[in-house]
């Protein structure tokens, strides 16, 4: 940083949940709809209504509360949250204040070639709030309440981040694990994960500078351009002998510009209190116990794990990690036979991730079964057929259904590692190109490519080209 | 004590005019004075009650929405949308 | 005898009986509003059309053979916080004037379930805020004993029907006694059900965590039987009790051989009037006399409930209340710059002054620095009153004090000093804070002579108890006197 400063960022993470409907009402929990057709007289705040708690809220919560690691309390409560506004129909937002669902957690995340772990404050439920609509040719704002009832889960972490690329890794870590446990769509063009920003800087050995806290951040590569302006603003005006103070400012993406919402005087009084509505939410410790033990590896973990145990390369295990259907697909391609992990990788990020580039689809409906995959790259381990001819099969056995085996035998496609006809080959190659056989002895070292190259051609491509080098090697240097 | 009834006005989207202030400043003191008589007692632990648990509703959709039902009752509809006075943000 | 001065006990009979047509108890009971309304203003909207449809229907099914609610064709008014589909429920206010809900409460789902016939919605204090119905936007209810006095508050307007004849039921609503303190200023019975054994569905809610529906009537055995309609669980309201209830009309004795009645002293204190006092120990000397045993009680804390009443249900109120903003529904100011002075022109138009005492001392108790002081040291003192209540319910099976420290007083009154009125609620918040049920029933007039209410409180969910000693009450009197409003 800029003047030695140390940069200190604490981040908000507001995630949707995908329920099929929404936290208090028996809403659909649906993004795009018309406008106005998804509420009801309880997320339209109509007079007398009362809000019900959907059970699969609490339950993604405390599932992610788990992958963060959290202390999961058994007995919480609600409460309401008072401000006016048009898109909260109540004019209280319904949250949860001094007894989260979670607490206490932390995140391993992976910066700079190693794991950095985040503490995470809390985790808890609330409402979203409904649509503004800002558009010139009404004379006024205009309210959509769709999204009113939505629910959310806001995930606090500690002011543990010190640059934009942990911040950065740990907003991709909470995804990736939001998208692994199945909670969250996590579309950012879509809102349905958003962030808020504290931010301050301060010289390494002295306290914390004053925080500020950014509002509307609405992408992760927009909280990378917001946390590197407000850093850079914070050291601007404490270079020139000015003082941070403590306020809440919003980031506008467009302009890569933030403005001042409102100072610490003026700072928002929400009236908290429990919510009457509601009384407490009390869990069960074998219906806790059961959520813990439904938490897959998770993949910040399975990446750590790919890079240790297994040897692949950082970016390999980065790939794969991204998504669940990913490192399902790998894992079960080495659980079927015994491959080694970098091939399986190779393939899964290759001719697979290829595919579903290609067709939209799924992994699991791209007609591969990962088992013969795993014995397409086992035969190519064992030299019986070349890489090409793996490519080959695949694409055959995507066709046909064949197995991988049976291809093989019917495409002719066996490797030939019978020295003697191996031998012969390499013979009539060397002898109808004497002059590439001059070239290398001439120092042109790449003519060897050349002459296996021929080699493979004349065997039809079954030849192994590992045995059909070394014979050509011989003569060679003979 | 002094209440600050703009403050408070403020916070609840109310106004008063100079004579409603006053007056209601008064009011004010007096029901502060009487609600003020509480028991000396230790009010440090959290408000939350255990034995009360809450039945949770189970995750399926229950509503048939109705737009213009529901936008019957606003001041100012436009395109199915309710209208407000322009919101600067 | 005229219908509409039937009890809703004989008019299920009769209507049973083919004695009588629900068309003509409803047109009874509707000729008997045309004559009263002018003086009495107890409805702030009449429904006589619909009324005389749903009757007919009713007649219809009977005549049909169809087994029918006891309820089914008895004239019912409700109070104009509760949510009636298609019909406009105003909570008396001008912030409301014009609302009509697209849904039913919870209660009105059962009532038209069981067939019971809505005459209209009932003149309130202005959202339930206040003890004499003349913060009412609209009108101001007058007592059908003494038209020169207030009919009590909020549910004065259903008080003030069913006393008078203009209506055989009604709902009413109560957060700190807005039924027991009308039914005891009226002449009638009321009962503050325990809370969570009604749902608050559709309810337009003042204090979210206080308030209750509650049946309001003639006899013991209407509003058992009303409240016997209304109970239950709705799984639309999540604070509403899982339980079964019995049927409470058909299960009531009048024997209380053996039960337990409790006086707690600090409701027999200085701020009762002495004829008052009287009255509420001739009755416990009474209900001795038919084998009860009394037993004197202490609630030590009774004095702290007014406070913490006031704080927790003005901090609910003042939250409750911030939905009428003048967005999605209700009155929207005319003339604003912008959305803030949308809001707060909208806001101080639409509510009057009471509503906005409420809200101003609910938003200081919960504003920053302030919360601990009063809405948490509130809450605290909320648990010890409930505590004091169990302790004394192992000495006792319920008690018995005064409703309100005095009977009905005139209109204008007190409306300028908040303090007085304030204190007339200090025999009932108790109950609220607690959350029992405690019902108000007459107990004799006073020399003006205006009717006196005692108040029964028991254990949560005794009210077959109360129903019990209300009724044995009931029968050693042959009755509540009703003959001067109901003539």
């Amino acid at each position: 940083m800029k003047h030695d400063y140390e940069l200190v960022v604490g981040l908000e993470v507001h995630a949707e949940l995908n329920t099929a409907s929404k936290i208090y009402c028996g809403c659909r929990n649906a993004f795009g709809k018309e406008v106005n057709t998804q509420c009801c007289p309880v997320c339209m705040g109509m007079p007398g209504t009362l809000p019900t708690l959907n059970e699969k809220v609490v339950e993604y919560a405390a599932r992610m509360g788990y992958a963060l690691n959290c202390t999961v309390h058994p007995v919480s409560k609600q409460d309401r949250k008072n401000y006016f506004y048009p898109d909260l129909p109540k004019a209280y937002q319904i949250s949860q204040f001094d007894i989260p669902l979670c607490e206490n957690g932390y995140l391993d995340i992976w910066v700079d070639g190693a794991e950095k772990r985040v503490g995470i404050t809390r985790i808890h439920i609330e409402e979203d709030a409904g649509k503004l609509i800002h558009d010139d040719s009404f004379t006024g704002t205009l309210v959509d309440f769709n999204r009113c009832g939505v629910p959310l889960i806001e995930i606090v972490s500690e002011p543990d981040l010190h640059s934009t690329a942990e911040a950065k890794a740990y907003l991709d870590t909470i995804k990736s694990i939001l998208e692994y446990l199945g909670i969250s769509d996590c579309k950012m063009q879509e809102g349905s994960i958003r962030c808020d920003i504290n931010v301050s800087v301060h010289k390494p050995g002295e306290p914390f500078g004053n925080r500020v806290e950014m509002k509307n951040v609405n992408t992760f590569s927009g909280a990378v351009r917001a946390i590197e302006y407000e850093a850079n603003r914070q050291i601007e005006v404490l270079e020139s002998g000015g003082e941070i103070s403590q306020e809440t400012r919003r980031w506008d993406d467009l302009k890569g510009q933030n403005f001042l919402l409102r100072s610490k005087e003026n700072a928002q009084d929400y009236r908290y209190f429990p919510e009457p509505d509601l009384l407490t939410i009390v869990l069960e410790q074998d219906y806790l116990d059961g959520l813990k033990a439904s938490i897959p590896e998770l993949p910040n973990r399975k990446k750590v794990r790919y890079i240790r145990e297994l040897g692949l390369p950082e970016e390999d295990a980065s790939l794969l990690a991204e998504t669940c259907e990913k490192t399902d697909f790998f894992e079960q391609i080495l659980a079927a036979g015994k491959i080694k992990p970098k091939s399986a990788s190779n393939w899964v990020l290759g001719d697979v991730s290829r595919l579903m580039n290609e067709t939209g689809k799924p992994i699991t409906e791209l007609g591969v079964d990962p088992a013969q995959l795993a014995e397409i790259i086992a035969m190519q381990e064992a030299n019986r057929i070349s890489s090409s001819a793996a490519k080959q099969v695949f694409e055959e056995m995507r066709k046909t259904g064949k197995s991988p085996a049976d291809l093989v035998k019917e495409l002719g496609l066996e490797q030939v590692s019978d020295t003697a006809a191996l031998q012969a080959i390499v013979d009539s190659v060397a002898a109808a190109n004497q002059k590439s056989i001059d070239d290398y002895r001439g120092g042109k070292t790449n003519a060897l490519g050349f002459l296996v190259g021929q080699c493979m051609k004349a065997s039809k491509g079954k030849g192994n080209p590992a045995l059909m080098k070394e014979m050509l090697l011989k003569i060679l240097e003979g | 004590m002094s209440i600050n009834i703009k403050h408070l006005a403020s916070l609840s989207r109310l106004t008063f005019t100079p004579e409603e202030e006053e007056k209601f400043e008064k009011e004010m003191a007096n029901i502060v004075a009487l609600v003020e008589k509480l028991p000396d007692l230790d009010a440090s632990g959290a408000l939350i009650d255990p034995d009360n648990p809450m039945q949770l509703r189970s995750d399926e959709v229950a509503n048939k929405p109705n737009r213009d039902e529901l936008l019957q009752n606003a001041p100012e509809v436009q395109a199915g949308c309710i209208v407000v006075p322009k919101v600067i943000e | 005898m005229e219908l509409y001065q039937l009890t809703a006990e004989k008019l299920s009979a009769m209507l049973a009986a083919r004695e009588c047509s629900s068309e003509e108890v409803t047109r009874s009971v509707l000729s008997r509003m045309e004559q009263k309304e002018p003086e009495i203003a107890a409805y702030v909207t009449i429904c006589g059309e619909e009324a005389l449809k749903q009757a007919a229907e009713i007649d219809a099914r009977r005549a049909a053979g169809e087994a029918l609610h006891p309820l089914a064709g008895i004239p019912i008014g409700i109070k104009d916080n509760i949510c009636t589909r298609g019909v406009r429920t105003t909570c008396s206010s001008r912030m409301l004037e014009n609302f009509v809900p697209p849904y039913d409460a919870f209660v009105m789902e059962k009532l038209n379930a069981a067939g019971a016939v809505m005459l209209g919605k009932l003149n309130m204090d202005e959202f339930a805020m206040g003890s004499s119905t003349e913060t009412s936007y609209f009108q101001k209810t007058r007592n059908p004993f003494d038209l020169e006095r207030v009919p009590g508050g909020s549910s004065g307007g259903s008080a003030a029907a069913v006393a008078a004849g203009e209506a055989v039921l009604a709902l009413g609503s109560d957060t700190g006694g807005s039924i027991r303190q009308p039914a005891a200023y009226c002449g009638i019975v009321g009962l503050k059900p325990t809370y969570s054994s009604v749902s608050r569905y559709g309810l337009v809610a003042f204090a979210s965590s206080l308030d209750q529906i509650g049946p309001m009537g003639r006899s013991v055995r209407d509003v058992a039987m009303l409240y016997g309609a209304i109970c239950g669980r709705d799984n639309h309201d999540a604070t509403s009790a899982l339980r079964e209830y019995p049927d409470f009309a058909k299960e009531i004795t009048p024997d209380i051989k053996g039960l337990r009645i409790g006086l707690p002293k600090e409701y027999f204190g200085e701020g009762v009037s002495a004829e008052v006092r009287d009255a509420v120990m001739k009755m416990a000397k009474e209900l001795e006399a038919q084998g009860a045993e009394l037993v004197e009680i202490s609630l030590p804390s009774t004095d702290y409930a007014l406070s913490a009443y006031y704080i927790i249900a003005s901090a609910e109120a003042s939250s409750n209340l911030a939905r009428f903003d003048g967005v999605k529904y209700g009155y929207r100011a005319k003339d604003f710059a912008n959305l803030t002075e949308m809001y707060e022109k909208t806001r101080s138009e639409g509510f009057g002054a009471e509503v906005k005492r409420r809200i101003m001392l609910g938003t200081y108790v919960l504003s920053s620095g302030y919360y601990d002081a009063y809405y948490k040291k509130a809450k605290f003192t909320q648990l010890r009153i409930q505590q004091e209540f169990a302790a004394a319910f192992d000495k006792c099976d319920l008690l018995l004090t005064p409703t309100v420290p005095d009977t009905a007083f005139k209109l204008g009154e007190n409306i300028d000093d908040q303090i007085k009125m304030y204190m007339n609620d200090i025999l009932t918040v108790t109950v609220n804070i607690a959350g029992l049920p405690g019902m108000s029933l007459p107990c004799g007039f006073d020399s003006k002579p205006m009717p006196i209410g005692a108040q029964l409180i028991g254990p949560k969910f005794s009210e077959s108890t109360l129903f019990r000693a209300a009724s044995c009450w009931e029968k050693t009197l042959g009755g509540f006197d009703l003959s001067r409003t109901l003539a």
